[in-house]
């Protein structure tokens, strides 16, 4: 099998199975390479899986009436985006994923979880735990978005995603953040006035 | 004194853009782990390439450094440089920046303006030299070294000459100071030349053929573009010029600590990487607009 250090440890460490049980899975891994630029999933589609990102990064975002991009997630390494929505009620999307980096990804479905909750049925409640943790960093992030400050959304992104000011370009950073461009240097640069020190 | 002997001759890989100024093949550590070539821990090599004329010069933006130093060769073409404290300059043909980043700088580089505008052949190297533990995060530094200013050294029988960026060659030390035990030449030898070089058994030592093609120790043909690394089982080692050739030479002794990489951050320990990272994000490396 290829060799999946970053889900090999989210399945030992997060979800809990042994070194035994990640060998049974491993044959049930599928994985799918999307090369900087292509598309996971585009608008009308149906999502048919969730996509752990083993290496590289992902972008989950919408595009408005006038063509204007809305981030609203980024996945890089052992991250997982989907349109969960599209996936369980099985409705075309209104999402766009694609890959800001040449991008390694597992994919998985009900019928993954399935058969590792065979091996270990506490897989089914670590499933869970994922479910909720992802919606209550939701309603923090509707909050940041409602709220808070330029700087205050800044700060607890990169706070977030240690590296991600060096992976994606700013404008995309600046509409993850619902601020402009502009708006984002100022951020930067006022930290850097009251930081810098040579 | 006994022979060393090369471990494995590398020849260019698919190049890959650095933004889109700097058109490279990575040979570290493509070739083997940071901790084999240490204390070098990146080389990338822009082999001659000619870049079309534009009125927006190419290069790469805004990006920090910590804990290491960064080593420009220019070859062909020019290259700007400017940094978030307000320092900066052109490395011009010939030339060698030695930039310290140690504890942090933000910088960007592009093709220089006027070359731009006219374009033409473009050749550089870039290094990344790791600095001791005790010396990561020491205040950022310039050395800018004019070709002028670097130490030549001529041949016996006409061979060509060396010119000595740093260390030591038969007694003619070069111009750049550096934080460990470092030897870094531009061999310079015309056809049929020949020159022996030596360095300690268990320095790091590989070459770079950045002109022509030449034969090491009597038997391994390097063509150009060739990277060689040489094994650590001893301390001569000899080349001579099939063609005129301009062979960099590297040599060092290594530092021997961990090492903890991302990206353009190289520490010692996972938390210290964090630290980095937290650093630059929230402006402690300064600012700078793209």
């Amino acid at each position: 099998m290829k060799e999946l250090p970053n889900f090999k440890k989210h399945i030992i460490e997060k979800c809990g199975l042994s070194e035994t049980e990640f060998t049974q899975i491993a044959p049930f891994i599928k994985t799918k390479k999307v090369a900087k630029n292509d598309f996971l999933l585009q608008q009308g589609e149906i999502c048919s899986h969730s996509f752990f990102v083993e290496q590289g990064v992902l972008r989950f975002y919408a595009l408005n009436e006038e063509g204007k991009e809305s981030i609203l997630q980024f996945a890089s390494e052992n991250w997982i985006v989907s349109d969960r929505g599209s996936v369980f009620f099985q409705e075309p999307s209104t999402y766009y994923i694609d890959a800001i980096e040449d991008t390694l990804t597992v994919m998985l479905d009900e019928d993954f979880v399935n058969r590792v909750a065979k091996i270990n049925p506490d897989f089914r409640k670590q499933n869970e735990n994922l479910l909720q943790n992802h919606i209550r960093h939701l309603y923090k992030r509707i909050s940041l978005l409602l709220g808070a400050s330029a700087k205050t959304r800044y700060l607890e992104f990169v706070a977030m995603y240690p590296d991600m000011l060096l992976r994606v370009p700013q404008w995309m950073i600046a509409s993850y953040l619902g601020i402009t461009p502009e708006s984002l240097s100022r951020v930067r640069k006022a930290l850097a006035a009251e930081n810098f020190k040579r | 004194m006994k022979t060393k002997n090369i471990e494995k001759v590398t020849r260019p890989g698919t190049p890959h853009y650095v933004g889109d100024g700097f058109r490279v093949h990575n040979f570290i550590p493509g070739t083997s782990t940071m901790q084999r070539m240490d204390p070098f821990i990146m080389l990338d090599y822009n082999s001659k390439f000619n870049f079309p004329a534009t009125d927006k010069p190419k290069g790469v933006g805004v990006h920090p450094h910590r804990g290491f130093e960064t080593v420009t060769i220019a070859y062909k073409g020019r290259v700007q440089h400017d940094d978030s404290s307000g320092g900066g300059g052109i490395i011009g043909e010939g030339d060698v920046q030695w930039m310290t980043a140690a504890s942090g700088v933000l910088h960007k580089e592009f093709h220089e303006t006027e070359w731009s505008k006219t374009g033409g052949e473009f050749q550089m190297v870039q290094l990344w030299v790791n600095l001791p533990a005790k010396d990561k995060m020491s205040a950022p530094k310039y050395q800018a070294i004019t070709n002028a200013e670097i130490v030549k050294v001529a041949l016996p029988d006409d061979a060509g000459e060396v010119e000595v960026i740093a260390g030591e060659f038969q007694g003619n030390k070069g111009a750049a100071s550096t934080f460990s035990p470092i030897n870094m030449f531009n061999v310079k030898l015309k056809k049929g030349g020949k020159t022996q070089l030596s360095f300690p058994e268990n320095y790091t030592t590989s070459i770079l053929m950045v002109e022509g093609e030449a034969k090491v120790n009597d038997a391994t043909t390097a063509p150009q573009d060739h990277f060689v690394m040489f094994k650590n089982d001893g301390e001569t080692f000899m080349v001579e010029a099939l063609e005129d050739a301009v062979i960099l030479v590297l040599s060092g002794e290594p530092i021997n600590e961990p090492i903890a990489a991302h990206g353009p951050f190289v520490m010692n320990t996972e938390a210290e990487l964090m630290t980095a990272f937290q650093d630059f994000n929230t402006g402690k490396f300064g600012y700078l607009e793209d």
